[in-house]
């Protein structure tokens, strides 16, 4: 049996604000005694950016990797150098991310996992074994959320924009048939969302003389990177959601809701040299034999036998419950 | 030495020998009120599980299953809604069954159950689902999605969830696919037989882990954020099950709170179609309980969801599928049920109607409506156990739109036929009473293709008729009743509406609308050949009106009664015919001519329809039955030549029915005494009904009837005084006696009732005047030797029928004999040959030849118990009636011996009879 080592952390879900230490401990599983140097545990918090296709051009894309901004870099000592019984020893620790003086809770953005932008906190722990061993390592991902105490109360009060989905408002060629018979799509959609409730809403067909094959949500995330004078914007779908299967019943009020995936999204960030934003796109189907025939690639992406709407969603960070941890 | 009968008087033997007499208060079978009460007391209260059948209907008891039926406790709506899903599943599968047939599928799902991995890219599911049209035989296609399921548990039990999952995704697909009608409900239960059982395992699941904590550090941390309650032990259930299954990293999924919202996304995640989602969401309803108070917030967001799914019999089922899920939750709300309901309609709408604004009834929407039928019953169901259960069904129904006013009714309550019509099933009959009109105008307007107007009609007839009091506009009901259905130009849907309609006329007793019912019927039927589904209609009213009448000359003046029964034909008629022949003989004698020419007809029309010589079955026997009943039941009064006639005439008109013939005798034979008793002018008239009688009874076949039958009329001549006839019957009844073996050879015989009819001869001898110029043993010769030689009588009955003989003799030698004719002008033996020694020596010797006989047929028994008992039968019998010389006691010792030697020497009988000769 080798030897392992893990960081286990002492909340499952491995969520933490950033007014609070990270506790956990470092499991070393060992079939014999291991002398060892100084064990060291290092925070690292960066936001990743890099540019690839979308808006960004040849050149840019050639140099690929833009500096990370680092959000917090430190190590302790979390054992001096000794040795280690065989078996299984834990070692607990727990580290401050933030010096007790500094005030600055902005600079701690929430995890996230983009497309060309990542924000992520790692914590390292090192057991170097002098020359003649390879030294030991563990990783492990935590998750930061926004450690603010003005967050607003859960439910944040509900903004809802109400739209109207006609012929009209398609700003893209439609198929004859659905540009001379009409349709009147209704409904309304929250655009603040809280990140722990579900994106809500509701949405009538009220006439349609194509029948409809589908009515579909899609999430998308807006990343934004300055790239010396340029604005680099990547516009990505992360989930699509079908609320109706077929030619529903017109003026039946049909639910929106989407349950939003933690780590595929994080509180709209507008920070100077990046920023995150999403957005709600609302597709309707038409049925049409040029549907089939076109294999489907990007499910937003304006067609003949398809009506869209794009609505901006704004999702804010609320105050947990107390239950949930 | 010779033989010498015991001298007996008969009078004083009488007398000492009987027992005193006192009078009852009370018939020892009749049973009072009183009694039956306290019987009904004592069960109820000594608590035993016993239910006496015969005990009156107890008022006490149905008051409290009215209070219990009023009261209902969710517990047992809960049970009574499990029991209709189970019978509701094994409806689906009875009615749509699997055929062999083979069909295309537009479905890949069932096709790789291995491949699980494409699923992990949604994009790519439209495109390889759209393109695989399989052809499939749905047994394979059932055994893969047996397979599947299987994949689930296994999957599931090795701690691999998330495959488990995917795969639920994947059966829960196939409920998507409407292409083949027939087959969908079949698919329906088994996948959701598998979702049940995925709910369940999610549900075991997490209570598992909310209830038993085993790991360490870990989970105390947890413990000490989250507070104490159970509930919070459930969301930790949740934290652990997330660690567990590392969901967060393998699928790139939430690390959010809870496994439910972890199980949501991930479906929606995967499978972003309305349809699993739901369904799924559905199987794991139960689990909302852990982590939120009030589950009617999902519920109504589920209720919308569903709507989602624009197939109308997908979404119906999807809909019955979440009632039923509802259950598991424990959760019975009217509410949601009814806005399930309002958008069932609103789905069914478009398909009801074409865009024409027409609603044709084509074979595919029969086909869809008939599937529908058992989820909407299902629904309505449940609907209304839960506003009973909240005692709200009138609001209920005013929320669903029921009891609007008329104005608004004509134009915007037009309710989806089928819908209304398991409303009307299963609304509580009160109810229905009470809103009689109403729901017969939503009848009127809700006139579509997806269920029969008529149907409905006759429904709500039947419901009515439930009901124990009636509304006091039930006149101008039925009224309206009667004009829509004449407002349906053929007999036949005119029959089906009133046809239901009748009981209520019948019970409240509305005359004048049963005469314009007639009238119509009459006006429609006119001049038409009746279909056999007509037919079948009339029979049902007619047999209704028979039923509720009590005499059949309540019927008969009924407008065109007797013009419509003639226009049925048939098996219909056959029944209607039998009731009122039932009907007419069951009220004592019928003597009205008009009504016995009436029934005679009917029995003609019976006899005529039914094979009574080749077929015999319990059909032709009840009819021969009844037929038989009619003529004893007819009754002339004073007509008596007359009703001799009718016999006659009945004789000729049903002669294959054996029964009857013994009925025509004995109505004859009736109508002789009575001649009799009306006096001396009648003789020839008597003589005639002999006549009748004499001729008749050969006809009939049974040996032992027909010898009764002989001996009856003979007693009757005997009583009119007529010898010659009597000594002809009673001749007749040897000779038939004679020839038993030669006509029966075959036929099994029964030896004991001829017997007991030869002993009943041998009474009846005794009366019967000797004739000097055959010999007075003439027909005792007669009788011994067609016993002696006959194969029917065992030794037993022999000695049976000789110990008769004996006693007979015995008789006939006393001085005064023990009764005589009633008829004054017979005279007996006694008188007739009083001091004839010759006369007495002949039976003296004949005796004592039959006495041989007897001893020889004693020793032929073969069961030792029969021997011995026959024995001492004997011994009583010639001790009785001779005198007891030396022969005669030696004779009796042998016989005391025999029996003895088979029975035993403690047999009572033995010591009693060994007492009485007093050896």
């Amino acid at each position: 049996m080798a030897t392992t080592v893990n960081v286990k952390l002492s909340r499952s879900n491995r969520i933490y604000r950033s007014s609070e230490p990270v506790e956990g401990k470092i499991v070393i599983k060992s079939p014999t005694s291991i002398s060892h140097g100084v064990i060291r545990l290092s925070v690292n918090g960066s936001v990743n950016l890099q540019v690839r296709g979308g808006s960004a051009g040849v050149i840019e894309s050639f140099y690929g990797v833009i500096k990370p901004i680092q959000i917090v870099k430190k190590t302790i000592e979390i054992r001096t150098s000794g040795k280690i019984a065989p078996g299984t020893t834990e070692i607990p620790f727990s580290v401050n991310l933030r010096e007790p003086r500094e005030n600055i809770v902005e600079k701690f953005y929430e995890t996230f996992h983009g497309t060309n932008i990542n924000i992520q906190y790692l914590l390292t722990a090192d057991i170097p074994r002098g020359y003649l061993h390879k030294p030991l390592s563990a990783t492990m991902e935590f998750i930061i959320e926004s450690g603010r105490v003005d967050l607003p109360e859960r439910p944040i009060p509900p903004e809802m924009v109400i739209f109207y989905i006609t012929q009209d408002t398609q700003r893209h060629p439609l198929l004859p048939e659905i540009k001379t018979g009409g349709f009147r799509v209704t409904g309304k959609i929250a655009t603040q969302c809280s990140l722990q409730d579900p994106l809500s809403g509701e949405l009538t067909v009220e006439t349609s003389s194509v029948p409809i094959t589908s009515i579909d949500i899609h999430l998308l995330r807006v990343e934004s990177i300055i790239v010396g004078e340029r604005i680099i914007t990547e516009t990505s779908l992360i989930q699509s959601t079908q609320i109706a299967d077929g030619d529903v019943c017109r003026n039946m009020t049909l639910p929106i809701y989407v349950l939003l995936p933690r780590l595929l999204m994080c509180p709209s960030v507008f920070a100077g040299p990046f920023s995150v934003e999403f957005k709600v796109c609302i597709t309707i189907s038409f049925k049409s034999k040029l549907a089939k025939a076109q294999p489907k690639s990007d499910p937003t992406a304006p067609r003949l036998w398809m009506a869209l709407e794009r609505l901006p969603l704004e999702l804010v960070r609320t105050k947990r419950d107390q239950f949930s941890c | 030495m010779e033989f010498e009968f015991r001298r007996r008087d008969y009078g004083a033997e009488n007398d000492s020998q009987l027992l005193p007499r006192s009078r009852a208060e009370k018939h020892p079978l009749s049973s009072t009120l009183v009694s039956r009460q306290q019987q009904a007391k004592t069960v109820r209260g000594s608590n035993l599980d016993f239910f006496d059948p015969l005990r009156g209907l107890d008022a006490n008891a149905s008051e409290e299953d009215k209070i219990e039926d009023n009261s209902l406790s969710i517990e047992a709506v809960t049970q009574d809604l499990i029991k209709e899903w189970k019978s509701l599943k094994r409806i689906l599968m009875q009615r749509f069954p699997v055929s062999k047939l083979f069909f295309y599928f537009t479905q890949s799902a069932v096709e790789h159950p291995s491949a699980v991995s494409h699923l992990d890219e949604p994009g790519s599911e439209h495109t390889s689902l759209e393109e695989t049209a399989k052809m499939i035989s749905q047994q394979d296609y059932l055994a893969k999605v047996h397979e599947l399921r299987d994949g689930i548990t296994c999957a599931w039990q090795a701690e691999d969830r998330v495959t488990s999952l995917k795969l639920s995704i994947k059966v829960t697909k196939l409920l998507m696919d409407t292409t083949v009608l027939q087959f969908y409900p079949t698919v329906f239960v088994v996948v959701t037989d598998m979702l049940d059982m995925l709910g369940e395992m999610v549900w075991e699941r997490i209570k598992e882990k909310a209830e038993h904590d085993v790991d360490g550090t870990m989970i105390c941390a947890l413990l000490m954020i989250s507070a104490s309650k159970q509930e919070k032990l459930a969301i930790i259930g949740f934290a652990k099950l997330v660690l567990y299954e590392n969901f967060s990293l393998a699928c790139k999924a939430s690390v959010n709170n809870s496994f439910l919202t972890l199980l949501t996304l991930l479906l929606s995640y995967f499978w972003p179609l309305v349809s699993a989602n739901s369904y799924l969401e559905l199987a794991i309803l139960p689990c909302w309980r852990f982590l939120i108070n009030r589950p009617v917030e999902v519920l109504d967001r589920l209720v919308m969801m569903v709507r989602g799914l624009a197939d109308p019999l997908a979404s119906l089922y999807c809909r019955l599928y979440m009632v039923h899920r509802m259950q598991k939750l424990g959760f019975c709300n009217s509410g949601y049920l009814i806005k399930c309901i309002k958008d069932i309609e609103a789905v069914l709408a478009p398909v009801i109607v074409d865009k024409d604004g027409y609603s044709y009834i084509t074979d595919d929407k029969k086909l869809l409506f008939s599937l529908m039928e058992p989820p909407i019953e299902y629904i309505v169901k449940c609907l209304l156990l839960s506003g009973r259960q909240e005692n709200n069904v009138l609001g209920m129904l005013e929320e669903l739109g029921f009891g609007r006013n008329k104005s608004h009714s004509s134009t915007n309550s037009s309710r989806v036929s089928i819908l209304l019509h398991y409303l009307l099933k299963e609304l509580p009959s009160e109810l229905v009473s009470s809103k009689a009109t109403e729901i017969l105008h939503m009848i009127k307007y809700s006139n579509d293709c997806s269920f029969s107007q008529i149907l409905n009609y006759r429904l709500l007839g039947n419901r009515l008729c439930e009901g124990r009091d009636h509304p006091g506009f039930l006149s101008s009901l039925i009224n309206e009743v009667i004009q829509v259905a004449s407002q349906y130009q053929t007999l036949y849907d005119y029959l089906r509406i009133m046809d239901a309609y009748v009981d209520l006329l019948l019970q409240n007793k509305m005359e004048n609308h049963l005469d314009a019912l007639l009238d119509d019927i009459a006006t429609l039927a006119r001049d038409k050949f009746l279909s056999e589904e007509e037919q079948a209609s009339l029979q049902s009213i007619f047999l209704k009106l028979l039923s509720h009448f009590e005499d059949l000359q309540e019927v008969l003046p009924l407008n065109h009664f007797i013009e419509i029964l003639d226009l049925m034909s048939g098996t219909s008629k056959i029944s209607v015919n039998m009731h009122l022949l039932n009907m007419g003989t069951r009220n004592g004698c019928i003597s009205d001519p008009t009504t016995v020419q009436l029934l005679f007809e009917v029995s003609q029309a019976l006899y005529d329809a039914t094979d009574f010589l080749n077929i015999k079955d319990d059909d032709n026997l009840q009819t021969a039955h009844l037929i038989s009943h009619f003529v004893e039941m007819v009754d002339y009064g004073a007509e008596m030549e007359r009703h001799l006639m009718f016999l006659a005439e009945c004789r000729e008109a049903f002669n294959g029915i054996h029964e009857l013939k013994e009925t025509l005798v004995r109505s004859s034979n009736t109508l002789a005494v009575k001649a009799l008793k009306a006096g001396k002018k009648h003789t020839n008239f008597i003589k005639s009904c002999l006549a009748f009688s004499e001729v008749t009874i050969p006809s009939v076949s049974t040996p032992t009837k027909l010898l009764n039958l002989y001996l009856e009329t003979a007693e009757v001549a005997l009583l009119g005084g007529l010898i010659s006839h009597s000594d002809g019957l009673v001749m007749s009844a040897v000779e038939s006696l004679e020839n038993i073996e030669a006509t029966d050879g075959l036929k099994s015989i029964d030896g004991d009732s001829i017997a007991s009819v030869v002993c009943k001869l041998c009474s009846l001898l005794v009366i019967v005047p000797g004739n000097p110029e055959k010999g007075v043993m003439e027909i005792l010769k007669r009788i011994f030797s067609a016993t002696c030689s006959s194969s029917w009588a065992m030794p037993r009955l022999k000695v049976k029928i000789f110990c008769a003989i004996i006693s007979l003799s015995s008789t006939l030698s006393q001085e005064k004999l023990p009764y005589r004719s009633a008829n004054p002008e017979i005279i007996g033996n006694d008188v007739l040959f009083f001091g004839d020694t010759s006369y007495k020596n002949e039976l003296v010797s004949w005796t004592q030849l039959v006495v041989g006989e007897l001893v020889d047929a004693i020793e032929q028994e073969s069961s030792q118990i029969a021997r011995g008992n026959i024995a001492l039968e004997a011994c009583n019998c010639i001790s009785s009636a001779l005198v007891m010389n030396e022969k005669v006691s030696q004779l009796c010792l042998r016989l005391l011996e025999t029996a003895e030697g088979c029975l035993g020497a403690k047999d009572r009988y033995l010591e009693s009879t060994k007492k009485s000769l007093q050896l």
